[in-house]
């Protein structure tokens, strides 16, 4: 295939539910070897989205292809191609760590050879050959999502969709895994990912679509994201022992928008005149660089962990 | 979704899951296939059957109740493993995620009723050889009567999958043994001729839906068929066949979303 066909294209999905619209209208498309990042909060359609390319679930109109199958009528096909990471784990506890690995050769049709060998594969690239025969039970929450991924690489697939894939890790559960993924981009592997981390998305992919309500708001590189929608600074201003009400007083007499976090005074627009606030006694004010976050906060409105 | 066709590698996939989960476990197994239904057999033919008289055209009250306990038997097991066991792996998630798998649900379905009917042949193989040695099954009924137990396994496992498909709760579940399998078990004939219940009460007793498989390894048993056995194997073909399609449907309801 060539390297800059699309294989994922997603044209004016929609989505409904009884009473809400999971996915209002999106339309992308994921080239070869890239890496995607689904970024927003639950309910933004990221879940939805991926169903619909796996051929998992249903969607009311649009058009979902894969590698040039139509997911509509061909999941099977595309499901024999791209591996699927759901969010929950899934793992057998039935079975060993090696067996759930197996069955999911076996599903796919992959000779009993061939199962073997990949498992051996797909456990030694996420280091999990000293677990191989131990119960699922036994992994830690790093070691069952490592699991569930090598699942997903049990047919050697070309693409890879994760949902959510280090949602619960700790920091270094989650580097760990970002490590991994790191190097199926760098194999080749196009994979299409969602996350609600601003800095798995920013490290990870090569475009970013920010997503809420079940519509894309903005489809770039994480560095031009930045720099079309926050701007180079942004002003965060500290309380420091001074009354909220005073500060949200002189902030309106200069003719400042500001999102209050707490005790914290957010000013997005990084080039705006302070000069009257520093003379306030009792706050701080700091500039620091923009990042995914505020292109967040700027594009929705919100943060994105508000729920 | 539109994939009609059954794909016979996704199939023996699934099967083959329960299959190694079985040998991991085969010493748990081996109560269940063999220590259990033994003690069942030797309590109803040796104890009961003790104090019943011959049964005209069935012999001893053993070789009576035989082939109904081994059909009745099946039927536990193929419920056990499409109703406790898929119940728990969609409680689980991990039914959902093989269909992240080149799976399709029905194939899926398919695997796990095929391993239901599985369970039902060896139960019968471990009973059934049971009551060879013990002289209450004559060995030329055996491959008959296996037949006959596979079949309601398909059957009986399509329905525990529409059980587990549809029962919100495990209490909800727990419905299919006491409602449907006990009363089965005990009123389709394996324990006492149909004919001896009253009047009004034996056209509902042979459209039971275990009624036609005990009929027809009875007859196996006992070498004799008539008119009764053929409009039985008619019923028990649409039984075996008729589950299949609700299960796939209920089974899509709970898991495609």
């Amino acid at each position: 295939m060539n390297e800059h066909d699309s294989v994922i294209r997603v044209n004016g999905v929609v989505k409904r539910y009884a009473d809400l619209c999971a996915i209002d209208g999106i339309s992308f498309a994921v080239q070869g070897g890239e890496t995607v990042g689904l970024l927003g909060p639950n309910g933004a359609g990221k879940t939805s989205t991926m169903r619909a390319l796996a051929g998992l679930s249903p969607w009311d109109q649009g058009q979902v292809s894969v590698a040039g199958l139509d997911a509509a009528t061909e999941g099977r096909r595309i499901r024999q191609i791209m591996g699927v990471v759901t969010q929950h784990d899934g793992l057998d506890n039935e079975l060993n760590v090696t067996q759930n690995l197996e069955l999911f050769g076996y599903l796919a049709g992959v000779s009993r050879t061939a199962v073997r060998r990949r498992a051996r594969e797909v456990l030694e690239f996420f280091s999990l050959t000293g677990r191989a025969t131990d119960d699922v039970d036994d992994l830690s929450g790093g070691m069952k999502r490592r699991l569930a991924i090598a699942r997903a690489l049990m047919i050697d697939p070309e693409v890879i969709v994760l949902d959510e894939p280090t949602t619960g890790l700790d920091p270094h559960s989650r580097a760990q895994v970002w490590e991994k993924l790191a190097q199926l981009k760098s194999a080749g592997v196009t994979v299409l990912m969602s996350t609600h981390y601003m800095d798995e998305a920013a490290i990870l992919c090569d475009r970013i679509a920010i997503m809420d309500h079940g519509r894309i708001l903005a489809l770039a590189p994480p560095h031009a994201l930045i720099e079309r929608y926050a701007g180079g600074q942004v002003v965060e201003i500290r309380l420091d022992g001074a009354e909220r009400q005073i500060l949200r007083d002189a902030l309106r007499a200069s003719g400042v928008k500001w999102r209050e976090l707490g005790a914290l005074f957010r000013v997005l627009d990084g080039d705006t005149d302070l000069t009257a606030l520093q003379e306030l006694a009792g706050v701080r004010i700091e500039r620091r660089a923009t990042n995914l976050e505020d292109v967040f906060l700027r594009l929705t409105g919100k943060e994105l962990d508000d729920e | 979704m539109n994939e009609q066709a059954l794909r016979w590698r996704s199939m023996v996939g699934v099967w083959r899951r329960h299959a190694v989960c079985l040998l991991r476990t085969w010493k748990v197994a081996l109560t269940w296939f063999l220590i259990e239904p033994a003690f069942v057999l030797i309590a109803m033919g040796a104890g009961v059957g003790r104090l019943i008289d011959e049964l005209p055209g069935h012999g001893s009250y053993a070789e009576f109740v035989t082939p109904g306990m081994i059909v009745g038997m099946a039927m536990f097991h193929a419920l056990f493993e499409c109703a406790w066991g898929c119940f728990n792996r969609i409680q689980q998630g991990t039914m959902e995620t093989m269909l992240t798998a080149p799976v399709t649900l029905a194939e899926l379905a398919a695997g796990e009723v095929l391993w239901g009917a599985t369970r039902a042949i060896i139960s019968t193989l471990a009973v059934g050889g049971f009551a060879l040695m013990l002289g209450w099954l004559p060995i030329s009924a055996l491959p008959g009567v296996a037949l006959i137990a596979a079949i309601i396994g398909l059957q009986f496992g399509a329905i525990g999958l529409c059980f587990a498909a549809a029962s919100p709760s495990l209490s909800t579940l727990t419905l299919v043994f006491t409602v449907l399998a006990t009363p089965l078990f005990f009123f389709s004939g394996s324990f006492f001729p149909i004919e001896v219940l009253p009047q009004w009460l034996q056209p509902l007793a042979w459209l039971a839906p275990l009624t036609p498989g005990v009929h027809l390894a009875r007859g196996f048993a006992v070498g004799a068929m008539d008119m009764t056995h053929a409009w039985s194997a008619l019923y028990l073909a649409v039984l075996s066949v008729g589950f299949f399609p609700i299960a796939v449907k209920l089974l899509q309801r709970r898991l495609v979303k």
